[in-house]
């Protein structure tokens, strides 16, 4: 735990395979960003990531509590309350991921779906040269790393508003465990 | 120690790639356009020897070519826009 912090009771939340594939994707997708020119290793990084995240929504289904989407997908209704008390400077933490935040990752999963589709796609016959399927990639590419900005914003606004560090629970997997008013 | 495994794990993949090329997958100290010559050129000699063209346009100065050779394999390869010579790159030719 990092000095600054309230010296309170953690308790695993992250488990070890949201945490390695989390950063295995953050990886391969900014590897994948670097090698954008140069073919072979941008192909291969690209269907890493597409693997990482199909592996995930699988998990998503069979895995641990707070790696279910049934834990962090919310209502509609709920995701627009929690918007307006995020306004009201009144959220709610929330152990698990917030439901903007989980809105978020649903996001951010599809982008990393279609970009490797597209990517694959221009590998084809078919689609081999053609300039609107690069056009595709690159256009869902850029909106990828927009919603990536936005993610990041999102954990430092977080991490911010309720004293504790999300970076770093991403890394070790532990959180402090719920207050009261906190939604576990 | 997970935490700095994992964290060394991702820099270091990091570092590994930026390595890699950061352009394109070749460069041509090709000068001004006005020396280069035409498109159309290159295009009927790699049809000449067979090759199907899907598109040709410009990266790093050279011509990049998106075709299929005389066997039908898909090919993306680089030319000089001067001497229209081969520039090998790390996809074609083939090793």
């Amino acid at each position: 735990m990092t000095a600054g912090e309230p010296s309170r009771a953690t308790f695993p939340v992250w488990d070890a395979f949201v945490r390695i594939a989390h950063w295995t994707l953050v990886a391969s997708v900014a590897a994948a960003w670097l090698t954008r020119h140069a073919g072979d290793w941008h192909e291969w990084l690209g269907y890493a990531a597409l693997a990482v995240v199909l592996a995930r929504i699988v998990w998503g289904f069979i895995g641990t509590p707070y790696a279910s989407f049934r834990q962090f997908v919310r209502s509609p209704a709920t995701t627009l309350d929690y918007a307006r008390s995020l306004l009201a400077h009144a959220e709610a933490r929330h152990v698990g991921h917030n439901p903007l935040g989980a809105y978020m990752i649903l996001l951010l999963m599809l982008m990393v779906v279609l970009v490797s589709a597209s990517g694959w796609l221009a590998t084809t016959d078919a689609y081999w040269g053609i300039k609107w399927v690069e056009e595709l990639h690159e256009g869902l590419s850029n909106t990828l790393f927009f919603l990536v900005a936005l993610h990041i914003a999102g954990v430092v606004f977080s991490s911010l508003r309720h004293r504790e560090n999300l970076v770093a629970s991403m890394l070790h997997g532990r959180k402090r465990v719920p207050d009261q008013e906190d939604i576990a | 120690m997970k935490t700095a495994v994992l964290v060394s794990a991702c820099l270091v993949s990091l570092l590994a790639t930026a390595q890699l090329h950061a352009t394109g997958l070749a460069t041509c100290d090709s000068g001004p356009r006005e020396t280069w010559q035409a498109q159309e050129k290159l295009e009927k000699m790699l049809t000449d020897r067979g090759w199907k063209i899907r598109r040709i346009k410009e990266d790093g100065g050279c011509y990049e070519v998106y075709a299929f050779d005389d066997k039908g394999e898909r090919v993306e390869a680089y030319f000089h826009p001067k001497t229209l010579d081969l520039v090998p790159t790390s996809r074609y030719p083939r090793k």
